[in-house]
Formats: structure tokens, C-alpha cells, sequence
């Protein structure tokens, strides 16, 4: 830049100012929650807490863990998305692998018939139907199997591995290399970006999917974390006035709240996340670009 | 992504690949199949089992029979959707959260690319950006449960502060006059700063020399801001327009489901809510599975319209 204008001066100005503002509203919230978590239950319904907590306490998060619902919920969380990543990220390199191969017969037939799927769908009651009927749905497995596959995750796979050339396969061959070496001791290992960026979004979506514990599940042992914390919510607005009245009286012994005690629960759900997704990012705003260039 | 002409291949391999038969070509590539083969089984299972199950929608479910042997009942199920008083109050709801977020939190990622694409100072852009990627990362669930304590009447900062200017203090979540405002700003707050990616993306293949040249000609910022940035992420936008237009049934279901309350019902009430109601707490399988196959193929229809549009007017296409 060689001059600048008064007028662009003034816009750079308000510019950084603006993107200032909305990275203080995108952040600021989370930073409250965490602030509320860390201040007794108590305390913090006097209001007037912004920035750190006034009465320090631990109590909260201790609370959470103690609770039988929410502690088992948290083991559901962990082994289901633990679990339906690795199985999701076996299933889409092996489908994406023998798709990326142009010699394979029939391959643009089956690329469309699981592209099918994608504009049309029998709808969510068949859906849970068909759930009921394979007894899914008081099942563990519920997590698990229905979540393997999805045509945007495939997508990112194979065009990750239609950029590997073609003569590192071929020559793995020739030297009687298998095409399970050769996905497993070549492709894979030149894919870690992806494979970074896919697990945390098939990771991210086990985490946070609320929807199949709370509408097709139905054991309560069985509900994740994130079900669970809808149940409080719900729980909480279904009797907004009496509980009020009630926490006060309970506080005054206890100094937590059910509020308290969510705000550490909600922290515990979303601190796992931002202890990751900054890492990664460089993987997967690139993932987004051949996405949304592809798919 | 190109796909790799098939120079990479010799010409005698060429010569080869197309004399051998069929057979011959399947029994080579067997492993692939092998790999292909569960993820086939998987589809039938989880995806078109049930599209077999939408001819629910023209029969009556007896438990007994399953839905195979159930008796046909014709349109009987859709007419009676199209005849209920419901039917007209859902639709204009969903097509009013829809058509708000088309409009308001749509052009919101659109914007903020373009001001984060005028930043030079780089480490200010990363870290905007990446405070601007984490509510994309937390649960709906999350994202009401934080504020449902920010809009608290006890001890919430909102309240807090309408106090501090001496307003009394106001229940939000959960008053109808609030819902539309929370829905539309949790949206963009929570997909403005991931959806910026895409945009940010295709902002970057735009040539610098464009600039230069209209900088010369004496163009400012806004001019060529709308003169060469906006007609360079034209097909990008179009593209992530013609999926909103496809998704205009569904207006974010999880969202709506975690802000539906008694009092808003009237106007939360959207058709997949509808669905999930009548078909799950009711158990009215058939009634549900109609609405849902209406939703469905009118959402394919619009598509289809929204892309012969598009490809006539912009030259933007899905296929």
C-alpha cells in the first residue's frame, strides 16, 4: 500500500473495530458460562459477575461428577465418539479407496447410488422404524452404526486420494503390494491432514449429537451427555418459577444451584472441543475448500 | 479437483484394460468390492430400507401385518395433512424462519469474509477467525443452555445491564415476542464464522492485478469491492444459495426443538417438529410419514426449479 485516503483510513479503523466487536460476542459468552461455572451457585444469581468469578469454587464441577445421570452419560459420550470415529474413519477409506480407482467396473453406478441418498430420504419416522425393527433402540449400537457413513465425509476422502499420483499404487503392485498394503502402508499415511480434519468432525458430531439419544433412544443408562443436558434444560423451564423458589432455600444451605451446576456440566461438554479444534485448523479450513469445491 | 486425464496411463496398459472382459476386470479388482461390499450392505439397511418405508404413507400401519402387509389407503393420510387446521400454521412457519434466515443470517458469513479479507494484519485475522469457528463446535444444546444464563433473570448479564440503565428486568427465553430475534441471532452466531471459510476460500482466487488496475482507474474500496470482489464469489454464493433454497423445509429442527417452549409453540412450531410430534410422542406412523414424504419431494422440486433458475440467470448449477 503506497498512500492511503482519509477515507480508507477511517474504514480500516472501524473495520478492525467491528471484527474486534463480533470476536468479543462469538468469545465473550463462553467466557461467561466459564466465569459461572468457577462462582457459587449462590452468589452468582446476585448478579453483577461479568469477568471473574467473585466467590472461587470447585464445588460445581464436583457436584457434576457426583451426579449418577451426568456421570454415566459423560462414559457414554467418550466411548461412542471414541469408538464411532475410528469405526466412521475405517469404513469411509475403504469405500473412498475403491471409489478413487478409475479402472474399478461400475464405479460411477455405485458412486451414484450412495450419492442418491443424499437428495432423497424416506424421512425420520421410517427411519426410526427401521431403527426399532433392527432393536437398535435400546442399544448402545444405536451410536454407532447408523452414524458410519456419509457422502460428504466420502467426498473429502476421495478427492484426497484421487491427488495421490497414480504410479505410487501402480508400482506398490508391481512389487506385490496388495490394494490392503497399499490403502494402510501408502495412501493412508500421505492423508493424515484429512484424516485429522475428518475425525474431528465425525468426533465433534458424536460429542454433540443430542437428537438420537434424546428422540431414539430408549434407556435412560443409555443417553449421552449431551441428551442429558437437554434433559436438565427442559427439566429447568418446564418448572422455572417453583424451582427458583426452591433454590433459594436450597442454596442457602448448599451455595450451588442446578444452574451452577449445568454451567459446569456445559463447560465440561466444550472444553474437550476447544482443547483440539485450534490445533487443527489449518487441516480443516483446507478439508472445507476441497469440499465446497467439490461436493 | 480435475480428475487426472488418463495420460497417466501407457498406451499399452490402455490397449489392454480394454480387451480384457468384463469378468475378467471385476475378478481383478476383487478386493475393491470386498472394500465396497459393507458400506453397500449399510446403505440398503440404513438409507433405502426406509425409503421403502415411506409407502407408509399411503397405507394404515397394523402392527401385526408390518409394513408390507398393511392395507393401501391412497391419499388418504396427505389429505387429511392438507385438510387440518395445523397444516397452514405449520407451513407458514416454517417457510417465515426459512425465508428470515435466507435473508439475515444467509448474507451474514458473506460479510464477514469481506471484512476479514480487507485485514493485513494477520495474526488479528487468525485469531478472529478461530474465535469465530468454536460455536460451530458446540452442541445446540450448549449454545441454549449458555443463553438461557446470559438472558436469566437471576444473576444473567443481560438483565443485569437493563437494570445498571434502570429497566426492569425481562424474561426473554421463552416469550414469543423474543423467539424470532433469538433464532435468527444464535444462527448467525453460532455458522457466520464457519461458514466464512467457503467464502474466504474463493475470495482468495480472485487476481490481485484486478485490483491494481481498478486502483489505477480510480476506483475505491466500495467500488471495487462491488465491481470486482462480489462478481468473483458470485458462483460460490450461488452454490451455497441454491442448498439453502433445498433446505427450506427444514429451518434448523435442532435449533427449533431446544427453543420451542408453550409459550411460542404457535409460531415454533415447524414441520419436522410437526412430524417428530405427531409421528413419536403420538405414534401416528403414517400421518408422519406423509408429512415427511410431502416435505421431501417438494424439497427436491424446489431444487430443481431454484437450479434451472440459477443456470439461466447466474450460470451457477448443482449438476
Amino acid at each position: 500500500m503506497k498512500k492511503r485516503t482519509r477515507g480508507q483510513k477511517i474504514f480500516t479503523g472501524f473495520n478492525y473495530l467491528l471484527l474486534g466487536v463480533f470476536g468479543f460476542i462469538t468469545f465473550y459468552p463462553f467466557w461467561y458460562v466459564l466465569v459461572a461455572s468457577l462462582n457459587t451457585g449462590r452468589d452468582f444469581a446476585k448478579g453483577g459477575v461479568y469477568f471473574l468469578p467473585r466467590e472461587f469454587t470447585l464445588q460445581n464441577y464436583q457436584m457434576a461428577f457426583q451426579d449418577e445421570r451426568i456421570f454415566t452419560s459423560l462414559g457414554i459420550s467418550v466411548s461412542k465418539t471414541l469408538l464411532g470415529t475410528v469405526i466412521s474413519l475405517l469404513a469411509v477409506a475403504l469405500l473412498a479407496y475403491a471409489l478413487s480407482i478409475k479402472t474399478l467396473p461400475g464405479r460411477t453406478g455405485i458412486t451414484f447410488f450412495f450419492f442418491f441418498t443424499t437428495l432423497f430420504s424416506g424421512g425420520m419416522i421410517p427411519y426410526y422404524m427401521q431403527l426399532r425393527t433392527l432393536g437398535l433402540t435400546n442399544s448402545f449400537w444405536l451410536y454407532i452404526w447408523p452414524a458410519v457413513y456419509s457422502f460428504f465425509n466420502l467426498v473429502l476422502m476421495r478427492s484426497n486420494f484421487n491427488s495421490i499420483p497414480e504410479e505410487l499404487r501402480e508400482s506398490a503392485h508391481l512389487d506385490g503390494a496388495g490394494d490392503v498394503r497399499v490403502l494402510f502402508q501408502i495412501y493412508l499415511p500421505l492423508s493424515k491432514p484429512i484424516l485429522a480434519t475428518l475425525a474431528l468432525l465425525i468426533g465433534v458430531g458424536h460429542w454433540n449429537d443430542w437428537f438420537t439419544g434424546a428422540y431414539y433412544q430408549s434407556v435412560q443408562q443409555l443417553k449421552p451427555a449431551s441428551t442429558v443436558l437437554q434433559q436438565l434444560l427442559s427439566e429447568a423451564t418446564a418448572n422455572q418459577t417453583v424451582k427458583l423458589g426452591q433454590e433459594t432455600t436450597l442454596g442457602s444451605m448448599t451455595s450451588y444451584t442446578s444452574q451452577s451446576l449445568q454451567m459446569a456440566f456445559v463447560m465440561i461438554l466444550t472444553m474437550p472441543i476447544v482443547a483440539v479444534y485450534p490445533f487443527l485448523q489449518k487441516y480443516y479450513v483446507k478439508g472445507m475448500m476441497i469440499g465446497s469445491v467439490k461436493g | 479437483m480435475v480428475r487426472n486425464p488418463s495420460a497417466a496411463i501407457s498406451k499399452k496398459k490402455e490397449y489392454d484394460y480394454v480387451n480384457k472382459s468384463l469378468r475378467k476386470r471385476i475378478w481383478e479388482h476383487k478386493v475393491l468390492y470386498l472394500f465396497i461390499l459393507p458400506l453397500i450392505v449399510w446403505l440398503l439397511i440404513f438409507c433405502y430400507q426406509p425409503m421403502y418405508g415411506a409407502t407408509l404413507a399411503f397405507k394404515d400401519f397394523k402392527y401385526n401385518l408390518g409394513i408390507m402387509g398393511s392395507p393401501w389407503v391412497g391419499f388418504k393420510h396427505f389429505e387429511k395433512f392438507i385438510n387440518s387446521p395445523e397444516f397452514w400454521i405449520v407451513i407458514k412457519n416454517t417457510l417465515i424462519i426459512s425465508l428470515m434466515k435466507l435473508a439475515i443470517s444467509f448474507p451474514a458469513p458473506i460479510l464477514l469474509a469481506l471484512l476479514l479479507n480487507e485485514v493485513r494484519a494477520a495474526k488479528f485475522k487468525r485469531v478472529i477467525q478461530t474465535m469465530s469457528y468454536l460455536p460451530n463446535f458446540v452442541s445446540w444444546v450448549v449454545v441454549v443452555q449458555i443463553l438461557t444464563v446470559i438472558f436469566s433473570p437471576y444473576g444473567g448479564v443481560y438483565n443485569n445491564l437493563r437494570n445498571m440503565m434502570g429497566l426492569e428486568s425481562q424474561f426473554v427465553m421463552g416469550t414469543k415476542e423474543s423467539f424470532y430475534p433469538i433464532v435468527i441471532l444464535s444462527d448467525i452466531w453460532k455458522n457466520a464464522g464457519w461458514n466464512s471459510i467457503i467464502y474466504l476460500s474463493a475470495l482468495t482466487s480472485i487476481s490481485v492485478e484486478l485490483y491494481e488496475a481498478a486502483e489505477i482507474d480510480g476506483a475505491g474500496r466500495l467500488k471495487s469491492t462491488w465491481y470486482i470482489t462480489l462478481p468473483g464469489i458470485k458462483e460460490t454464493i450461488g452454490i451455497m444459495f441454491l442448498f439453502a433454497v433445498g433446505n427450506i423445509l427444514n429451518a434448523g429442527y435442532d435449533q427449533i426443538l431446544l427453543l420451542k417452549q408453550p409459550a411460542n409453540v404457535q409460531i415454533s412450531e415447524i414441520l419436522d417438529t410437526y412430524i417428530l410430534n405427531t409421528g413419536l410422542n403420538y405414534g401416528r406412523f403414517e400421518y408422519a410419514t406423509a408429512i415427511g414424504l410431502f416435505k421431501s419431494l417438494f424439497s427436491i422440486s424446489l431444487m430443481f426449479i431454484a437450479n434451472l433458475v440459477c443456470k439461466k440467470t447466474m450460470e451457477v448449477s448443482l449438476w
